[in-house]
């Protein structure tokens, strides 16, 4: 938060001191985000797109938080289109209800974008591009992770998966289960998904769901999450189960699933790194509004991190 | 005579309707799923219900004298938060006790705010549900936290252990219940809890202290959270910030569903332990049956429903009510 006062108080300084200072070619951009100190993806978010705004002197960022509340962020928006900015990015609170928010943007000749999470379908045309991680791609890479493991083992013939999804209704665990239920069969088409049971994004909530699991079925060789959070509660049960050998991928790598690879009791994960997630978004504005041509899903690259290739990658800080 | 002698089982089956639903819903599941009385998911059950089920214990005091606590959920992330990080700064020995400390120091807030002053316990504890949140936020910030050396701690043991086979949440659960059991049904504290909850205006004229008394109700629930965090936090040994949200509610649903009456002055601990076992074997019922999950919410709704109509139909000897 002290990080935000400072950066709001030099651009308050920056404006007081007058045209001196002020670049002909400045962009004013503003952000408006979910919901920051909910998590550590968030609050790491927030830190590295205000250092990559502070890195670029030709950009001049506003930085606020929604506090997971939809009024305020449409207010926000609201404001940000008085103050008359250049650009805004939204991380949405929620995908349909700012819409009329982003309309009003839109109709104001400010150009939308939109990070992390994509907005319904009906108001795309009010956005000028998407930056995020691709799901779908991500669910299909922990497919090919979990399929290429099996066949080093051997088994590819005969293993059975059970998967462990995010919460009931929400895009990202719908996109990734989809990615990985249409993957899976056609890198490994003798595996066997037994069953898929919702882990809510909750650690404990999976770690109950695999419980369950390990009672009903006595043959599981790999479990799927839709991210660590909730692969690391899997785990934790079929450790005090006493059930070895079992092979766990999931996705967003955090720092226990990190940590559990490093001790090789996790296989895999996808590197989801909330600094690119940031950066890209930041840079996502800066391209539209230099003119340079921009897709409209524009997505960042979040690669697959096994036990194998992680000295490559930093532990992530979430 | 047929009609008095069906009163007569009525009355004596109508203190445990209860505990009617329950044996029937086991048998229910159990026909529906060969490994649900297994030994292991009995145990599993139990072991994964301990930590709704501590929490259950205090509210049911909170109820009966009249209030309630929506602030538990809330109070037990902050907890585990507080727990795990003093863990890597102070050591197990004096992370435990500071915890403690913190937590029954949110609960003398609320106690005293709504024992002392008087204040609507909806709207303290509703408020306190978020303020909360704000400390363990400001606490943490936001980040996720994990003990460092998982391996290297005896932390562990509180969530994780077993003493004689049994698995230690179990242990810990039915102590609980029995100490607070016997505090609530035996002890003159017990009877003012009662007395507080079922008519306050009476209690005061009979020198029955209501401040005090509700005061100390809150800060027995506040211990029940903070062991409740004890256990999440050694059973995961690491926790986000929202492990507790939205257990207020199933909370008070278990402490309703074993028959305490919102209103205060009725409940026992014995019930409640049947409600969080009741919410806690559907949950456990339904993953094993495996039915697609979106209908799971419906039914575990059409269940407790069905249980609460149970129950009530039992007390007054008949289904429907008479106007």
């Amino acid at each position: 938060m002290n990080t935000k006062k400072l950066l709001t108080t030099a651009i308050a300084a920056t404006v007081l001191m007058g045209p001196a200072l002020a670049v002909a070619e400045d962009m004013r951009i503003g952000i408006t985000q979910n919901n920051v100190g909910v998590d550590s993806y968030q609050t790491t978010y927030e830190s590295a797109f205000i250092a990559a705004a502070e890195a670029n002197d030709n950009v001049r960022a506003v930085v606020l938080d929604a506090g997971g509340d939809v009024a305020r962020q449409i207010a926000q928006v609201d404001s940000l289109i008085q103050q008359g900015v250049d650009a805004i990015i939204i991380w949405p609170t929620n995908g349909e209800a700012v819409i009329p928010a982003v309309r009003r943007a839109h109709n104001a000749g400010i150009p939308v974008v939109v990070t992390n999470s994509n907005i319904a379908e009906q108001g795309f045309d009010f956005i000028r591009s998407f930056s995020g991680p691709d799901n779908v791609t991500q669910g299909s890479r922990s497919a090919e992770i979990m399929c290429d493991k099996f066949k080093d083992m051997g088994i590819e013939n005969e293993a059975k998966v059970v998967q462990i999804s995010g919460q009931p209704g929400y895009t990202t665990a719908i996109e990734r289960a989809a990615g990985f239920e249409d993957r899976l069969p056609e890198v490994c088409p003798n595996v066997e998904l037994v069953e898929t049971q919702p882990g809510d994004w909750n650690r404990e909530r999976s770690q109950q769901v695999m419980e369950a699991f390990l009672t009903k079925y006595d043959d599981i060789d790999g479990v799927y999450s839709g991210d660590d959070n909730m692969g690391v509660g899997a785990l934790n049960a079929a450790r005090s189960a006493g059930r070895e050998g079992i092979v766990f991928v999931g996705a967003t790598n955090f720092s226990v699933g990190y940590d559990a690879m490093a001790e090789g009791e996790y296989w895999g994960s996808i590197y989801q790194s909330p600094v690119d997630d940031a950066e890209a978004a930041l840079q996502t504005a800066i391209d539209i509004l230099e003119g340079k041509e921009v897709p409209f899903l524009n997505y960042f690259d979040t690669p697959k991190i096994t036990q194998d290739n992680m000295d490559e990658f930093t532990r992530p800080v979430f | 005579m047929a009609n008095t002698a069906r009163q007569k089982i009525l009355t004596v089956v109508g203190n445990h309707g209860i505990l009617i639903a329950f044996v029937m819903f086991m048998l229910v599941f159990a026909l529906a799923s060969p490994k649900f009385l297994s030994f292991e998911n009995l145990q599993s059950v139990v072991r994964s219900s301990a930590i709704l089920g501590v929490m259950a214990l205090g509210v049911t005091f909170v109820v009966i004298s009249g209030n309630l606590d929506l602030s538990v959920g809330s109070m037990m992330s902050f907890s585990t938060i507080v727990v795990l990080d003093l863990h890597d700064k102070l050591g197990p020995t004096l992370a435990i006790p500071t915890m403690y400390l913190m937590t029954l120091g949110l609960g003398g807030t609320i106690g005293f705010l709504v024992g002392y002053l008087k204040l609507n316990s909806l709207i303290v504890t509703l408020g306190m549900l978020s303020a909360i949140h704000g400390l363990t936020l400001t606490y943490s910030g936001g980040k996720n936290m994990d003990i460092d050396d998982k391996s290297g701690t005896w932390f562990s043991f509180f969530g994780q252990g077993e003493i004689l086979g049994l698995p230690v949440p179990i242990i810990l659960f039915i102590a609980l219940a029995a100490f607070l059991g016997i505090l609530l049904a035996k002890t003159p504290f017990g009877r003012k809890v009662y007395a507080v909850g079922g008519n306050a205006t009476a209690a005061s004229f009979s020198g029955i202290p209501r401040a005090r008394t509700v005061f100390n109700c809150y800060l027995i629930s506040a211990f029940c959270v903070a062991t409740a965090g004890l256990l999440q936090a050694s059973r995961s040994m690491g926790s986000q910030n929202t492990v507790g949200q939205g257990l207020e509610l199933e909370v008070l649903a278990a402490v309703i569903l074993g028959g305490a009456s919102l209103l205060g002055g009725s409940g026992t601990i014995l019930k409640t332990v049947i409600g969080v076992l009741i919410l806690g074997f559907i949950q456990n019922g339904l993953l094993l049956i495996g039915w697609p999950f979106y209908i799971q919410y419906v039914i575990t709704w059409i269940i407790i429903i069905l249980a609460v109509w149970l129950d009530i139909s039992v007390k007054r000897g008949k289904f429907w009510a008479t106007v």
